[in-house]
This record gives C-alpha cells, structure tokens and sequence, in this order.
C-alpha cells in the first residue's frame, strides 16, 4: 500500500471518534439534499404516469387554440369548442370513436357536508364519457349517469366523503348542484382515483350546463381514437377538418403538455424550494466540517512535522489529509444517500400533514439523484478540509520538535489583512443590501449585497468573537465566579476556531429569523390590506388551496344582499385576461356597490361609468404601463379580444386586486364563474352575529362556504403564511441542529487538546462539576455569539428582502419581537445541549493520567 | 578522511531588531564520515541549531553546508525533502513515531515514503539488532520510552543514509536505556560505517563518540578526540570557568 494513504487510512481509524461529528453533518445534508431530489423524481414520475393513464386509449384531443396564461392554473385557461365539432369528427377518415368531454372545477361536499379534498390537488368535475377506451375511469360499482343530477364519483372521494351508491349530496361547480351518486369509478383498472384528486362524472348535458359558460352546446375538448392510423397520422387526418382557432395533437403530446405544465410550475418551484434549504444545511456542514479539519490538522502538526522530516514531501502531507477528507466525503455521503430515502419520505409526510397531499406511488430515482448528492457531499467534504490540508503541507519541519501553535487569526499581519478585507466586503455589502432595498427596488442587488454581507461577517468573525466573547460574557465571571471567568477566556483563546463553531449557527439562526421576519411582514401586509380595504362586515369565502375547490357561487351575492338584515352584499369574480402580453387576474364586481363595501382610497373617473367596454385600474398598475383616465387596453380574452377605456383609476394593495371590470363586460367571456369573495354591509342596527346566523342559513343552500366577521377573514388571509413558516422551520431545523453538532464537535476536540490542563486544574481541585460547567458555559457563549449575529443578520436581510420584493411600495414591515425573543433564548439554550457530551468527557477524565499523559 | 557533512562560516538569526538573537556566530565544523561525532554545549549555545541546518531541517542566515558534496544553501524545498527522506536519518529526543503505525511499519516509514523496496536482509538484521522482533506489530503507545527510542534509531538506520542526526535521543530516558540506545548508535558506526552526528548534554552519553565537539555562545570552542566522561565533564567544567571568569570581568 502507498504509504500516504496508509498513513491517512491509520489516521482515519485511529481520529473515528472526532470526526464522527463531520460524518454525522455531510450525513445529514447528503440525505437532506437526496431526499429532495428523490421527491421531485418521484413526483415528476407519478405525475407522468398519471397524465398518460389519463390518455391511454385516447390517440388525439382536439381542443381551442385559444389559450390565456392564468397566474394560478396550470396549462392556463382555454375557450371552449363548439359541441358540433364532435359529430363532424365522427365521420372522419381513421377516426373510431370521437367522444366530447366537457372538464371543470366541482368540489364535491362529504356525507358530513364538508367539502372532500381541496387542499392542493384538483376537484375535478366533467362528463362521464361512454367509450370505454377514451375514458380512463372504470366502474367499479353502480352504473353510469343516464339522468339529469345522477353522478359517478371516483372511489377515493367517496371514501374520503363517506359517499355510496344511493347518496344524495352536493357537487360546487360552485352554483350547488344537487346530486344522486349513481356509480363510484376506479382511475384505470384498480387505482382509487387520479392521485389525489377528485372527480364528480355527471351526464354530458349536466356537465355542460353547470361547467360551460353558456350552459349547452359547448365542450372543452374531442378525444378521438383510431383503430387504423397512428397518433400522427390521425392528427394530420383531423387537422384538415378543424376550423380557424382549433388545433389537434397526440395523445402522448397532451400527456407531454399535462406533465411539463404540472413540472413546470408546481413541481419546479417545489423542488427548487426544497434545494434551497439543503443548500443551506449544506452550507452549514461546511462551516462545521471546515472547522473539524482545521482543529484536527492543527492537534496533528507534531505529526506532520515529523513526517516532513522524515522526508514526506509537501504534496504527500497534503495528499493524505485530503485523501482522509475524501474517504469521509465519499462514505459519509453514501450513508447520506441511504438516509435521503427517509428523509424522502419525510417529507412527503410534512406535507401531508399540513393537508398538502402529494401523489403517492413507487420511489423513483434517476442516475443524477444518486450522482449529484454523492458528488456534492464528497466535494464538500475536500472543499471543506482544502485550506486545514495546505496549512498542513506547509508544516516546517521544526515544528515536530516544538508544541502545538497558537491560534493567530486575531492578531498579527494576517490578522490585520483579514480585517481590512473583511471590513472591505461588509462596507460594499451593507449599502448594496440597502440600496438594493429602498431605491429600485432591486431584488438583484439585495440578494449580492447579502452574499457580501455574509461573506464579510464570516471573515471578520475571528474579530468579532473576540470582542463578542468579551461582551456576552461579561456577567459570567460575577455569576460564576472562576468557572464563569476560565469559561470566558477558553471561548475567546482560539478566536478562529470560535468564529468558525459559530458561524455554522449563525447562518442556520440568520435563515431563521430572515424567514421569520419576511413571513410576519408579509402578514403585516395582508392584515393591513383586510383592514385598509375591506369596510363590510362579514365576509364569505370557499376557502381552498392550490388547484382545489371550485369558489364561491355568483347567484349568492344576490341572495345574501336579498336578506332584510343586509344593507349590502357585492360579489367579487375571478376573471382573466391577456393585458400588454402577460396573464393578469380581473376583479370582476359591481363597480359602484363594492367601493360601498371596500375602500378602493381616491377615486379618479367614475366607477358608475365602466360599462361594457370600461375599465377600473389601480394606480400603481397603470403609472407601471403608462395608462391614463381615457387610455384604450386591449384585453384578450379566451374567445376575442376587446379594446377597453380606462374610465377609473383607484388606489392599490387593496382586496380588488390591480384590474376591475363589470359583470356585463366580464359575462361574454367568461369560462367557468365563481365568485372568490363576498363582502356584506349589514343595515344599522343589526349585529355581526345576528347577519351572520342570517347569512348562514341561506349560504347553506348553496354548499356552505364559510361565513367570517371582518376579523376572522383577515386571519384566514394570513394563516397560509403561517403553515409556510411552520413548513420552513421544520425544514431549516436540519441546517440548525447540524450547527449545534458543529459547537458539540468542536468542544469535544478542544477538551482533548486541554487534556493536561484540565488534569491541571482538577490535581488543584476543581470538582467535576465545575469542570463540566465550564464546558457547558463555553458552549453557551459560542452559541449566544452565533445566535446574537445571526438575528442581527437575519432581521436586516429580512428587512431588505421585504423591501426589495415590495415593488408597489405598500407592504408593510414588522418585525416579530416575541417570535425573535424566542429564538435568543433557544439558540443559547441549544448551546447547553451541545455542551452536553464533551462537559461529560471532560468530567470522565482521569486526574493522574491527564497530567502525566504525553 | 572526507567529511560527510560541513558547515563553513554558518550564521543563524532567529527575529528582527531588540529580539534578535544569533544562534550560529560564524561557526566551521566538519563532521568526519564512518565516524561517531557528538556535539556539547551549554543551553543556548547553539548545538542544535547547528545540527539542525546540517540536517537541512532548517536553513542558514548565513555561511554554507554541504552533506557530503551536496551544498544546501541552494537547495528548494522539493530538493530538501529528498534529500532528508534518502540520505539523511533522524532521531529526536521525543515525539520519533506516528502513533496510528504499528512498530514496522514507523520502520520503513521513509523508504515507503519514497516508494522504494527496503533491503529485507539489512531490515531484519536491524530489528534482530535493536531487538524488538517481538514487538513488530505494536503501536508506538505499547512501548516503553526506551524500546521507542530503539526503533527510532531503528528507523533512522532503515535507509543507510549518509548521515543519522541524533537531537538528545537519550534525554527522556534512564541510564540503562539511554546506554542502550548509544550502544546501537555505536554499533552501527564499528559495524557498517554509518556516520553519526548526535547532540547531548550528557558527559557519559558524549563518552560513546569518537569525537567531542564543544559550542559557546555560537561559535567552536573546544575538540576532544577519544573522550571518556570525566575528560568530558573537566573541558565543560572548563568551559564553565571561562564563561564565569569573562562574565564577571
């Protein structure tokens, strides 16, 4: 065997002990960052094979060309067909079985009269189709929809809603559509349903009526299938018959489109989520496993020295600590890879406890998700341990005859040139971060202006924790006494290696309380806009999230403003249009009745004026496209497009979003209708409770949405920030307790390297309780230095991250003492835990060994 | 005779301005080949200093070295390494084995280090010799002081360099395993020739050379050829008397 790698191979077995912290930390981020990629191939997968079960038997689907890029739904939203398309097709050249299929949103309600699913996956509603090849649902039970209101549901909808064949309830498409389960179908030949999305099948003429927007003759697509030519062949085929604004394409092409939709939006942004936070565990290994090496390296220069003057040359000395960094790398990552599999499913479990429901179906891993990671963590193993392995090659070869070094990073030349580029990035990055922040604002420049902070901080973090030391542990010597004092002085002897522990923590705590801080902002900012701009009473929504639930009913905005105990009651619609080439969200409402319900700030032009063809902007949305009172826009719509005046102009950041029309001008173009919210106005007198028992019993009729004073709307606007956060911390809590292993790791070397001094002070009789208390409060000052400068860090960013992604310049900014107090206190706290193990070795020592030991 | 190693007019600072301090004055020694040359002094004197700018541990201020026709002076730190790792042995006076090697494997340490074959008859001859055929595959910790300065000297035997430098190899020991260690020293200069070089502070350890060099203050100030241990201890009493002596003038 070559001898550097014997030698790091022996260092290796012998050190196992210390470096099981490193271990441990490219362990835990390997796994982290398989897990996420192990996810999104997974998810990618069952959605692939979702879409192509879905079009099994179907060769091609004729649909509109006419398609608008809708913020919020994927594949954006296409004009329906005319429905006679269907038999001119039937006729055609190589078509078998020509089908119409009508699709929409249905939210099915449960035997309990809740809503069945919602949360994040579609409910779907559309037409049972006959041809049992063109329908890739199977009757598992009862019969097809033959008559008006009968319904097949898919086998997982009813058994989440408690539904059988014989059932009576409702189906939201969101007018309430009562309906009598008829059938309960299979997805394919055994599956309970699309992933885990509803589906409501109603007969076709149903289907139009409460799915399209004139109720009949209209479909949303043609599914064809041929017994004679192939997929291509048969769109060529059909191609010829289909006039303007209609096109047609394969089977296996919609299946592509469905797939990279879904992958493009959802589960890109999801995994790209995901990465980010295993980016920063990652980085907070590397602070961990950096700091490991270079201690290691340090307590080993004797052994180095002598190498060298046994005639070691500089390469070999480095080739073996690396060669030792990279074995770890390599082993711990594959330990990694094994543990991202669990952490997959995981996951995968977080989300679904926070009612997010992802596909299930077998794992599936490509060659990348086990390269990438493997990759990853090996490199950051020898990038971590790079810098201990060239200081160890240039050990002068005297050095096997001297003791250990000193730690020198806080004073002297390279001291100096270290705070003057340290100083250097910070003064480049603060401006940066604050100019980037308030002028602009650009998001490109606080992101940099960041990068250089962090950068500066991790430089002048020997600086800073000499200084830090001496200020957080100011009251120890007079709390503690001697203990408190020696505690102090060994957290402030090795200067670098305290500013490396510390800064593991501080990067894990700034992500924290930068999360933190931008999530009780952007709170802030919808609390503030519930309370600026919602002057009704009560309000009534359908909540839902991600593609499910199908919105509030339109007819109840009448019915509710009907009631005696309602002044008045305006429903605001979710419309869409192309405008200046981008997707945009319409409100869509009686102008004149919603400023009465909210406050839309100054209004200039006439609300009352907007007719057909008017238009209402918000401020900061026209003087963005340069829009004046009398300014024509054109809005595309799924069928035509349409010049439009602006006749109004009010104030944004409100609930009526940046564009406001009327029902009659939305009504030509409208797809599926739903209201998103209704605002009530109660007549003087009445109280919030006595309208809402009122509002309740009619909401009841039409599938009751839910029914929330002023109050209780503006929390339920904001609690999605919340279970963000939640999600977010659960996920950063990995980077933290890596961090908190990096302070434990650290310490358990350090009390090896003490070893005869410990012995000292025990021989002179320190019990072994002050002994480990001086372990312990060493870890606590380390982890209140990381904790202090990571909320100082975190709350700064936080503030510019909140300033820069406000471009209209009407968020809010908060900053959440409480949430922040608690985190100062966990963070100190953590460091006891992590003192725990080396306070415990330090205590086992044996006095006459550590004092004699050599 | 032709020496195997020499300095000529060697000077060493050690720091800048108030501190400075010149542990070589000038100094021109030759250490003779297939001989035992010990080298004394006071604490300060520079004895191992000396040694170690021989050994091309360390470099001169000043002056210049060879190993035997190899001038050091101009050597980088590749030729350097080389040089230590094939021609030149070491023993220190503590901390001479990695404690993760077994017993042998500390043995051939520089020979595998250069990737060459070590001589197997040569190698066992040795380890009959320093007699620790028992103890092969033990670590270093297993050991007593002693038995791991012998494989030490073990060590620097290995390669049958030039030169073994020998930096108080018997500080950290009793008499009876110092007298040990010297005794393989000695050995290997009757048996096969083997040039050695030691610095020590130990009148009867200086006894085992062929030669006695003394250092003062830097510079040569003494010889003595065919030493026993009290001629040694009357020149450093000497000494002594003269350093009292110019210090009180």
């Amino acid at each position: 065997m070559n001898a550097s790698v014997r030698i790091g191979a022996r260092s290796l077995l012998a050190h196992r002990r210390r470096l099981f912290g490193t271990v441990l930390s490219i362990v835990l981020g390997v796994a982290f960052l398989t897990g996420t990629m192990v996810l999104g191939d997974t998810l990618r997968a069952n959605f692939d094979t979702l879409f192509a079960d879905a079009n099994a038997g179907t060769d091609a689907v004729v649909r509109s060309a006419r398609v608008l890029d809708a913020p919020d739904v994927p594949g954006g939203i296409r004009a329906p067909l005319d429905e006679s398309l269907t038999e001119r097709l039937r006729t055609a050249p190589g078509v078998s079985a020509a089908e119409p299929s009508v699709q929409g949103a249905g939210q099915l309600i449960g035997a309990d009269g809740k809503p069945v699913g919602g949360q994040g996956p579609p409910t779907l509603a559309g037409n049972w189709i006959d041809d049992p090849k063109l329908n890739p649902y199977r009757l598992a039970e009862g019969r097809a929809p033959a008559a008006p209101g009968e319904a097949v549901v898919n086998r997982g909808a009813a058994k989440a809603g408690g539904l059988e064949v014989g059932d009576s309830t409702v189906l939201r498409t969101p007018d309430p559509v009562r309906i009598t389960v008829v059938g309960i179908a299979t997805f394919g030949a055994d599956a309970d349903g699309m992933g885990p999305s509803t589906f409501t099948a109603l007969t076709l003429a149903d289907a139009q009526a409460h799915l399209t927007p004139k109720g009949s003759g209209q479909v949303s697509t043609v599914r064809l299938r041929s017994d004679s030519l192939s997929q291509r062949q048969l769109v060529d085929e059909v191609q010829k018959l289909l006039p303007d604004g209609v096109e047609a394409l394969t089977g296996a092409d919609a299946t592509a489109q469905s797939t990279a939709d879904v992958s493009g939006r959802f589960l890109s942004l999801f995994t790209t989520l995901l990465l980010v936070f295993a980016g920063v565990a990652l980085l907070v290994a590397t602070f961990t496993i950096h700091n490991t090496f270079a201690i290691v390296t340090a307590q080993r220069t004797r052994e180095n020295a002598l190498l060298r003057a046994l005639g070691a040359s500089r390469r070999q000395v480095l080739g073996t600590t690396l060669g030792e960094a990279l074995a770890i790398g390599v082993l711990a990552s594959a330990l990694g890879l094994l543990g991202g599999f669990g952490v997959a499913a995981g996951l995968k479990a977080l989300f679904a406890a926070i009612g997010f429901t992802l596909p299930t179906g077998g794992t599936v891993v490509h060659a990348a998700t086990v390269l990438l990671p493997l990759l990853t963590g090996t490199l950051v193993a020898a990038a971590s341990a790079l810098v201990p392995a060239l200081r160890a090659a240039r050990t002068a070869p005297l050095a096997a005859l001297r003791d250990t070094a000193v730690d020198a990073s806080a004073q002297g030349r390279s001291a100096a040139v270290r705070k003057a580029v340290g100083a250097l990035v910070l003064l480049g990055g603060l401006p940066a971060v604050v100019v980037g922040a308030t002028r602009g604002p650009s998001l490109a420049l606080t992101v940099g202006g960041a990068l250089a902070l962090l950068a500066g901080t991790v430089v002048l973090g020997p600086v800073a924790a000499v200084l830090a030391v001496r200020v957080l542990g100011a009251p120890l010597p007079r709390l503690r006494g001697v203990t408190g004092a020696l505690a102090r002085r060994n957290a402030a002897r090795n200067p670098g290696r305290t500013a490396a522990t510390a800064t593991a923590l501080m990067v894990g705590v700034a992500v924290v309380t930068l999360f933190t801080v931008f999530g009780a902002s952007v709170k802030a900012t919808l609390d503030d806009t519930v309370s600026r701009s919602f002057a009704g009473d009560l309000a009534v929504t359908a909540p839902a999230t991600g593609a499910g639930g199908s919105g509030v009913s339109p007819k109840l905005a009448p019915a509710v403003a009907a009631l005696p105990e309602v002044g008045t009651a305006v429903g605001l619609g979710r419309g869409a249009a192309r405008i200046d080439g981008h997707g945009a969200r319409l409100g869509v409402a009686d102008p004149v009745a919603l400023a009465r319900v909210t406050d839309l700030g100054r209004v200039d032009g006439s609300l009352a004026d907007l007719g057909t063809d008017g238009l209402a902007v918000s401020r900061p949305e026209a003087e963005a496209h340069g829009w004046r009172l009398g300014s024509t826009v054109q809005l595309q719509f799924t069928d035509t497009t349409a010049a439009f005046t602006v006749r109004a102009l009010y104030a944004g950041g409100g609930v009526a979003g940046d564009y406001l029309i009327s029902r009659p001008a939305w009504e030509p173009h409208r797809v599926q209708d739903a209201d998103t919210l209704v605002v009530v106005a109660l007549r003087p007198g009445v109280t919030v409770d006595q309208g809402k028992a009122a509002i309740g019993r009619i909401a009841a009729a039409y599938g009751s949405p839910q029914v929330q004073t002023r109050a209780e709307y503006a929390e339920s606007s904001a609690s999605g920030v919340d279970t963000m956060l939640s999600v977010v911390y659960a996920l950063l809590a990995l980077a933290v307790l890596i961090a908190l292993l990096g302070i434990a790791n650290t310490l358990t070397l350090a009390v090896h390297e003490r070893t005869r001094e410990l012995g000292l002070l025990r021989a002179v009789g320190q019990t072994r309780a002050q002994l480990r208390a001086v372990v312990r409060w060493e870890s606590v000052l380390v982890a209140a230095f990381g904790t202090t400068g990571g909320l100082l860090l975190g709350a700064l960013l936080g503030w510019a991250l909140t300033r820069a992604s406000d471009g209209a310049g009407t968020g809010s900014f908060a900053l959440p003492l409480g949430r922040l107090a608690v985190v100062a206190l966990v963070g100190p706290a953590a460091g006891v835990l992590a003192g725990l193990r080396p306070a415990a070795r330090a205590a086992k020592l044996d006095v006459l060994r550590a004092v004699a030991g050599g | 005779m032709t020496a195997a190693a020499r300095v000529e007019e060697a000077v060493k600072e050690y720091g800048a301005g108030e501190t400075r301090v010149r542990a070589l004055d000038g100094v021109s020694v030759e250490f003779a080949a297939a001989r035992f040359t010990a080298v004394m002094g006071p604490s300060g004197s520079g004895k191992s200093t000396l040694v170690h700018c021989a050994a091309g541990l360390d470099t001169l201020s000043g002056g210049r070295a060879w190993l035997g026709e190899t001038e050091l002076s101009g050597l980088g730190d590749r030729e350097l390494t080389l040089l230590r790792r094939e021609r030149i042995g070491f023993v220190f006076q503590a901390f001479n084995l990695l404690p993760t090697l077994t017993v042998r494997e500390n043995i051939t340490l520089p020979l595998d280090l250069g990737g060459a074959a070590p001589d197997r008859e040569w190698l066992d001859a040795l380890i009959d010799v320093v007699g620790l055929g028992d103890r092969l595959q033990h670590r270093p910790s297993q050991l007593s002081g002693g038995q791991q300065q012998r494989v030490a000297v073990a060590r620097a035997l290995a390669g049958r360099p030039a030169v073994v430098f020998a930096d108080e190899p018997t500080g950290n020991l009793d008499s009876r395993s110092g007298g040990e260690v010297l005794g393989l020293l000695r050995s290997a200069v009757d048996t096969v020739r083997q040039s050695v070089v030691m610095v020590t502070h130990d009148p009867a350890a200086a006894a085992y050379a062929d030669t006695v060099l003394f250092l003062a203050d830097g510079r040569l100030v003494d010889t003595v050829q065919q030493p026993t241990a009290e001629r040694v201890l009357d020149r450093m009493k000497a000494l002594d008397g003269r350093r009292g002596k110019a210090a009180a003038r």
